[in-house]
């Protein structure tokens, strides 16, 4: 019988969910939004669906990201930092630092030699020093959110962003571009200084090779570019960096089901039911 | 024999929800209560007055409102509380206050505190920020003029043997609450960090022999138990200041860890050290609370020459908890503001690397609001000692 | 890490007195010949803070003092703290902490591990030090912790605390009945200073030449008080902003002649402005008091703005860390380290009899409540940094007494002539909120979108009263 595992991750704005065997099988992702989130089953639903399976037919089930608690066809529970760590040095057994940039919340993970974690560092629920910073701007700006990352690298100027607090920035941001200043210079400004906050925060890790960026944050190339500018480190980016969450989280199933297997004990699992989220 | 369906613990939720109920009762009796904040104020020389000490608490469900209109929000988040609560009538059945110098936000907002409650009797308590010679010397005599003062206030003369017996009182539930420790050596614990933690603030809201009182029958039923009210888990050491609300506690324990000893004001920092007896009494409870009292607010001469000397000095007492409770990991609990602790995180993070102890650095705003934020941070460090 | 960005550099500030303009360059010389000494490796350096009572001793002794809180405050003025303040963070030191700590460590830090200043370092940088003399107090706690942390990163350089408590002012206690016992642990702390430096310098304390800079910082005390009470002239000759200038020599050059001789040319400079009738606003139209708080020191340019509305500052509550020795009740003694620790003791008990014979009064209140009188005071400033409580905490509950005396209504008060007459006290009062260092806490549009509508009340209040 072939062993199926599934993780969910359900963030503050995406929910993503992953199938496995041996092999990454299946992934998809949808929105979270207040009314979404209770229906992140629909999310599994249409990863069986691409996966051509059934859920009975799924071994073991593990949740995380910020909504893990609320899953209740989910076999156990793991942060998003013990799974994006997962997910990420499967992909890259190199890691060493890995910066995770969520819509909410940026996460810095330390890795030791042996894939271990040994440090992390999250910031504080603070717009400013996360993926919504951007959104904010972006809106003011005008920009399509996907294209503000293309937009910045145009710029030659960055223009210097002084304001931390999303709310002073946007209205600084605002003011700039009433006086003239380039839409493509106040986003690299802005990304510059979104950058510039995250590797305060994950500097208290000492950064090291390799730096893996990962999360919504790391699909923007803007983004990317000034973290690897301003740490003065090369920055890898997994080819889908919205599921290493998910992944890690199927893998952890899967670490546990191996295990169980090896020493004989029963494995605890959930019906197979897929249902609504309750609210949180 | 305890009845089952009167457990103890239901007494001790009952102190520490109702804080202070028991106080209110005692004062329609004619006891005269004496609030104090930190664990610098020598408990012992309140209770040789004749009157009742009492440890106001701060509450992180109560959002701080009336506080805000005459103190800053920079000073300590948890004494905000405090204060807050206090501006709020929640404590307008004690008879007086005695704050010591603890910190900055004590000393800066002590005019704020005595003239905007309604407390007949405040007093100052002057802590040296040294250990020397002098500065013994120097609080010998402060304690005598608190001394002097209290028994003005109280219409009775403290004696020596009232203080004598007063530390005797006090010792004895040290003896306990080391006692009530001990329990926690099983794997997994036998008393839950939860329930001890409200236990020893529900002993804070009452007088001396009511707390021995129920820290014995405490000891009683934790004794009895056939098993632990925890499943084994990474065992966790608490380091930090005063935490006087079981909800960090909780969530550890909620997340699979078994909190199995601390550093905190209402732990082992207030608790463990104990008063000499024998000699002269004012010198021996000074020497207990500038000495036997480790805060980072007095300041230790490093007398090794080297850092890791220093540190091993300074912080010596987590080590050797840490080994006596065979501690997995470590939370290092900071308030936001808090300059006396927050100036040693470095440090301190050095130390438990040098005892290969994993360790968590939170910093907190004393609020029921943060749990969330802290609840993935917590299960994070608990999966990563438990890889 | 990555490359450091510096904020723009800020407009220089005008400045009134010719006195003030002065203080840059003899900040900048002092900062170098900390260096040169260094150098030099003839005189030791230490690590100290201000407001200790204790320049005498050092100077007494040779000893150049590294003021600490004065080079953090150096870069927050050139906009150049915030590369320190992220060093200190990434340490894991909060930024609600002292950013004048955080800055100072986060330096030093950078400093130990090049083995050599950090690039462009403000002013050459802050010397590795040979001892460090902290001081626990009843002040501010960072004072203990500060050079602790540091000593993380240079554990061959040696601390010595010092412990210099004062009574805290408690309404219902007579601080007489302590003096005793404080005086006496002030001075043995003292003295162990004295121990601890002479072992390091391998030098005897002269105790001759120790009464002679004891006698010229007294003498310098009570010219500072002449000079500054010369500041209620209307329009008044100098203000805060000039002030923020001339602290330099109250709190970091106590104890030289060039102290004394600067307050010399300071004294006379306002005594010919008043003569003029020059004030620090060509038209003085509102006269306020800095009333509480550390300036944010990349924000002088503030006081300008005040000064461009109209509004002149003739005293503030800040670093004014002197008062009139013959008004304190200073015990004769010839030994001047007896008389230090009197000194100290009378400076920070100096209001506390005045402050009893009013009620609702305390000392801090007090002190606003005779300002506001003698200034002739419209209106109260003070700032709030959100990284220091040791001047910042209090504030709040400071203006609600004074709000108790100074009220929206009119008092009947009997007036020069004797005769009774409805008068307006009101005392409006702003608070600015920002930080000493970190420039990420402020904001100037905010900043002059407050000062401007304090002023439209001032302007309000005043218009009422002319109905």
């Amino acid at each position: 019988m072939t062993s199926y595992f599934a993780g969910i991750d359900i963030g503050s704005t995406m929910t993503k969910a992953v199938i496995l065997n041996k092999g990454g099988i299946a992934s998809i992702i949808g929105p979270t939004g207040p009314e979404q989130r209770r229906l992140a089953n629909k999310v599994m639903e249409e990863a069986l669906k691409k996966a051509s399976l059934s859920f009975p037919q799924i071994t073991y089930i593990v949740a995380t990201g910020y909504g893990r608690i609320n899953v209740p066809f989910s076999d156990k529970q793991f942060t998003e930092i013990t799974c994006h760590a997962k997910g990420i040095v499967h992909l890259f057994p190199q890691a060493r630092t890995i910066i995770d940039i969520g819509g909410q919340d940026v996460k810095g993970i330390k890795i030791d030699a042996t894939g271990k974690i040994i440090d992390f560092v999250m910031n504080d629920k603070c717009a400013a020093g996360s993926g919504r910073f951007i959104e904010v701007i972006a809106d003011t700006l005008e920009v399509p959110l996907d294209q503000v990352g293309e937009r910045s690298l145009q710029s030659k100027n960055p223009s210097k962003i002084s304001n931390i607090c999303t709310i002073w920035a946007q209205q600084e941001v605002a003011s700039s571009l009433s006086e003239g200043v380039a839409i493509a210079d106040l986003l690299a400004g802005v990304h510059q200084s979104l950058a510039d906050r995250i590797i305060r925060m994950v500097n208290r890790l000492r950064v090291e090779d390799s730096v893996i960026v990962t999360g919504g944050g790391a699909k923007n190339r803007g983004l990317i570019k000034a973290l690897s500018e301003q740490l003065g480190h090369k920055v890898l980016v997994p080819e889908d960096p919205l599921i290493t969450g998910a992944l890690g989280a199927a893998l952890m199933g899967k670490e546990i089901v191996e295990k169980a297997r090896q020493n004989n004990t029963p494995l605890e699992t959930k019906e197979r039911i897929l249902e609504e989220i309750e609210i949180l | 024999m305890i009845d089952k369906e009167n457990n103890i613990f239901d007494t001790v939720k009952n102190y520490y929800n109702d804080y202070g109920f028991r106080a209110k009762d005692l004062k329609r009796e004619g006891k005269k209560f004496i609030g104090y904040v930190c664990s610098f104020v020598p408990l012992e020389i309140i209770t040789a007055s004749g009157s009742l000490p009492f440890r106001v608490r701060g509450n992180i469900h109560e959002p701080i409102t009336k506080g805000d209109t005459l103190l800053e929000t920079i000073v300590c988040p948890y004494y905000r509380s405090v204060f807050d609560l206090s501006v709020k009538g929640e404590y307008d059945f004690l008879s007086g206050l005695v704050i010591p110098h603890g910190c900055d936000s004590m000393v800066r907002s002590f005019s704020a505190w005595s003239y905007g409650l309604p407390f007949s009797y405040f007093h100052f308590v002057n802590i040296p920020s040294v250990c020397d010679e002098s500065s013994f010397e120097f609080f010998d005599a402060e304690l005598d003029a608190f001394r002097k003062s209290l028994g003005k206030f109280t219409g009775k003369a403290i004696t020596e043997e009232h203080l004598r017996q007063a530390i005797r009182a006090y010792n004895e539930n040290r003896d306990k609450v080391r006692a009530l420790y001990e329990l926690r050596k099983a794997d997994p614990p036998l008393i839950s960090g939860t329930e001890l933690t409200m236990t020893l603030t529900a002993g804070s809201s009452l007088p001396i022999e009511e707390s021995n009182d129920l820290f014995d029958q405490v000891l009683t039923e934790v004794k009895g138990r056939g098993k632990s009210p925890l499943k084994k888990g990474p065992r966790i050491f608490i380091d930090g200041a005063c935490l006087d609300n079981i909800e960090l506690i909780k969530l550890v324990e909620e997340l699979g860890g078994n909190v199995v000893a601390d550093t905190i004001c209402n732990g082992a920092r207030d608790h463990f050290p104990k008063t000499d007896v024998g000699g002269d009494p004012i010198h021996a409870l000074a020497h207990r609370y500038l000495d036997k009292i480790n805060c980072p607010k007095t300041y230790r001469a490093n007398r090794a020459g080297t850092f890791e000397g220093d540190i091993a000095n300074r912080f010596g007492d987590v080590g050797t908890y840490a080994r006596e409770f065979r501690v997995d990991g470590a939370i290092l609990y900071v308030y936001k503001y808090c300059d006396p602790f927050g100036f040693e995180v470095p440090a301190r993070k050095a130390y438990y690397q040098s005892l290969n102890l994993p360790l968590l650095h939170l910093e907190d705003i004393y609020s029921a609001g943060t749990i969330s934020q802290l609840r993935t941070r917590v299960q994070a460090f608990l999966e990563m000692i438990g890889q | 890490m990555a490359e450091e960005q510096k904020e723009a550099k800020p407009k220089k500030r005008m400045t009134a007195t010719k006195a003030a303009a002065s203080i840059g360059p003899m900040v900048k010389e002092f900062i170098t010949g900390t260096l040169q000494a260094k150098a030099e490796g003839k005189q030791k350096v230490a690590y100290t803070f201000i407001v200790c009572h204790h320049e005498e001793i050092f100077r007494a002794l040779d000893v150049i003092p590294v003021w600490t809180e004065n080079f953090a405050g150096i870069c927050g003025a050139k906009r150049d703290a915030e590369r320190f303040l992220q060093r200190a963070e990434s340490l894991g030191l909060s930024r609600s902490l002292c950013t004048y700590a955080l800055c100072g460590i986060g330096f030093d830090q950078w400093r130990e591990e090049l083995g050599q200043m950090p690039p462009e370092a403000p002013w050459g940088g802050q010397v590795r030090p040979d001892f460090m003399i902290s001081s626990g107090q009843i002040l501010c706690d960072p004072r203990s912790k500060w050079y602790q942390a540091s000593q993380q990163f240079m554990p061959d350089v040696p601390i010595y605390n010092i412990d210099l408590p004062y009574p805290l002012f408690q309404e219902n206690r007579d601080h007489r009945e302590a003096l005793g016992y404080y005086h006496q642990y002030i001075v043995k702390q003292l003295r162990g200073l004295v121990a601890f430096l002479e072992e390091q310098t391998k030098k005897k304390m002269n105790y001759d030449r120790l009464r002679e800079l004891v006698d010229l910082s007294d003498r310098t005390w009570n010219l500072i008080d002449e000079t500054y009470k010369l500041r209620r002239a209307a329009p008044c000759p100098m203000g805060t902003g000039d002030a923020m200038n001339t602290m330099v020599p109250i709190n970091f050059m106590m104890a030289t002649q060039k102290a004394y001789d600067f307050f010399v040319d300071l004294k006379k400079e306002l005594e010919e402005k008043i003569a003029k009738g020059e004030g620090e606003v060509e038209n003085e139209k509102y006269r306020l008091m800095w009333g509480g708080g550390l300036p944010a020191w990349y924000a002088l340019n503030d006081f300008n703005y005040f000064n461009s509305k109209g509004a002149s500052f003739p005293v503030e509550t800040t670093y004014r860390m002197v008062a009139p020795l013959h008004e304190m009740d200073i015990p004769e003694t010839k030994d001047p380290i007896e008389h230090l620790a009197w000194r100290w003791l009378g400076y920070w008990t100096f209001w506390y009899d005045k402050a009893k014979k009013r009620p609702g009064s305390e000392p801090d209140v007090e002190r606003l409540i005779n300002w506001i009188e003698e200034y002739k005071i419209d209106g109260v400033v003070m700032h709030e940094a959100f990284s220091c409580r040791t001047w910042h905490v209090g504030l709040i509950w400071q203006l609600h007494q004074l709000a108790k005396i100074y009220k929206p209504i009119p008092v009947y008060m009997i007036g020069k002539d004797g005769q009774k007459g409805k008068v307006y006290r009101e005392l409006p009062s702003l608070i600015l909120e920002s930080d000493i260092i970190d420039i990420t806490s402020y904001s100037e549009v905010d900043t002059r979108n407050k000062i401007d509508a304090f002023v439209e009340t001032l302007e309000s209040i005043r218009a009422n009263r002319a109905t």
